[in-house]
């Protein structure tokens, strides 16, 4: 009888194991997913960044008193080079969006500026910067997501717990910012 | 048994993924997919031939897909979600392109996998869509607009054909391999496992203890795999099975090593990737260009 009583224990003992070997081990994949997510995302605001330079070149010349725009974008862009936690990059960028935003609701009211190739290009290029932006934001939303799924609903919430897994932040647009920037040409 | 239906469907329930808004047009047949019906069979066929040499010679896959409707989804976060739906390219090298045609909502988009954005770049497939494609169609000219795009983009993945230097040693995959290798949870270790018991079980005495082991074993794999479709199934069939190997075990029918019955497992393992794709995974980060008619 004892022996029986042994192996149930011994059978409760595997099962509840392997449950939190397998339970944690989702938790470092999800958790790690979503790290690589904001990467991704990160690598989306770079891009976007990188265009900003030539865009503001192109157009400066014409749009000469728009100076307050320039000013805002300029701002924008140092504030995300020294943010450091993820929460500050996400503001900076929300900040850099609606400077960007009125730098092309402005652009509409230059005629000679639509008509130009290279104009076009650059907001070509940087339409497509926005919807990747969107893009991996979302998904890192939907990572997020299934890893905060994880780390608080039961069973798994206990192990989440016992092992110091915690809630991460959604990416949540600012203020402003929900609407990326329309270009119509 | 009852109480490992009720477990596993209770998990189950604690582990189903919500469903998404996007409502996919169905799987995909081939590269050419019209659902919308604003291309000939001729057209059709020209450009499935088409393709599937373009995917011979370059392994490039371009998609054509013309939808009924977009819902309620801009054609960027369609086009975003059909090309994650069918994996569009290589799964290394995401080398797909989607050209996706809304003609009802008069939209169209160019989307380019990972790994053409160097080549296919967001000015060119812009140009593509601007110059080439939207002038067809404003003109109604929907079959000439689709066969240009294409053959524009083509020209421009295969000018820059040079793009092969990914390489495919990564095939192993890209995690821990260890922990994927564990949480597998490979035959072999069932095996093991298996051969253990039947061992056990044919020195006890007890008749039902197999059963209990089997049910256990469900609901592990069943925590496992997180499914109660395999949890449960597999469950009910181990519990059976557990009695029967008990039963011939405590009779001494089984030699025991358990070696005779071995074999039998491995078929059980989670087979990966939707069936019927004709796709190889690849995927896209909201590269290309959309535009309007």
């Amino acid at each position: 009888m004892s022996k029986k009583i042994l192996i149930g224990v011994i059978a409760i003992v595997v099962v509840l194991s392997a449950y939190v070997f397998t339970t944690y081990n989702s938790l470092v994949k999800l958790s790690i997913d979503t790290d690589t997510q904001w990467k991704q995302v990160e690598v989306g605001y770079q891009r976007r960044f990188d265009l900003i330079p030539n865009l503001v070149e192109s157009v400066k010349g014409i749009m000469k008193q728009e100076t307050s725009v320039f000013t805002a974008i300029a701002d924008a862009r140092t504030k995300y080079a020294g943010a450091s936690t993820p929460d500050a990059k996400a503001q900076a960028a929300g900040q850099v969006e609606s400077a960007l935003g009125r730098l092309l609701v402005i652009t509409e009211n230059y005629p000679q500026l639509k008509s130009s190739d290279t104009v076009q290009t650059l907001m070509s290029q940087l339409e497509g910067a926005e919807n990747r932006i969107s893009v991996e934001r979302s998904r890192f939303n939907e990572s997020a997501r299934l890893y905060n799924l994880k780390v608080k609903q039961v069973p798994s919430s206990i192990i989440a717990s016992m092992f110091g897994f915690e809630e991460k932040a959604y990416f949540e647009a600012t203020a402003g910012s929900e609407v990326a920037p329309k270009v119509q040409f | 048994m009852k109480k490992v239906a009720a477990l596993a469907t209770l998990l189950f329930f604690l582990n189903a993924s919500v469903i998404l808004a996007y409502t996919s047009p169905g799987k995909p047949q081939g590269f050419v997919n019209d659902f919308a019906d604003i291309l000939t069979t001729q057209v059709e066929q020209d450009l499935e031939l088409k393709l599937e040499q373009i995917k011979l010679s370059s392994s490039n896959e371009i998609a054509v897909v013309t939808i009924k409707s977009l819902e309620d989804e801009t054609i960027d976060t369609y086009a975003v979600k059909l090309f994650e739906e069918w994996g569009i390219g290589n799964k290394e090298k995401d080398n797909g392109v989607l050209l996706l045609v809304a003609p009802i909502e008069r939209k169209v988009r160019i989307e380019v996998g990972y790994g053409l954005e160097g080549v296919l770049t967001d000015a060119q497939s812009s140009s593509i869509v601007r110059n080439i494609i939207l002038p067809d169609f404003k003109d109604g000219e929907m079959e000439s607009g689709v066969i240009s795009g294409v053959e524009s983009i083509i020209s421009v993945i295969n000018e820059g054909a040079d793009f092969a230097s990914i390489d495919d040693t990564s095939v192993l995959g890209k995690g821990n391999t260890i922990l994927d290798f564990l949480n597998q949870f490979p035959p072999f270790i069932l095996v093991v496992v298996f051969g253990i018991a039947v061992n056990y079980l044919a020195k006890s005495k007890s008749w039902w203890l197999g059963g209990v082991w089997g049910g256990a074993l469900g609901l592990v794999i069943g925590f496992i795999t997180s499914s109660l479709l395999i949890g449960g199934s597999v469950g009910i069939v181990l519990v059976l099975f557990g009695l029967l190997i008990d039963y011939l075990a405590s009779k001494g029918h089984i030699n025991r090593n358990g070696r005779g019955w071995g074999g039998g497992w491995g078929g059980g393992s989670r087979g990966g990737g939707g069936g019927g794709s004709s796709f190889g995974g690849g995927s896209s980060g909201g590269g290309g260009s959309s535009g309007s008619w």
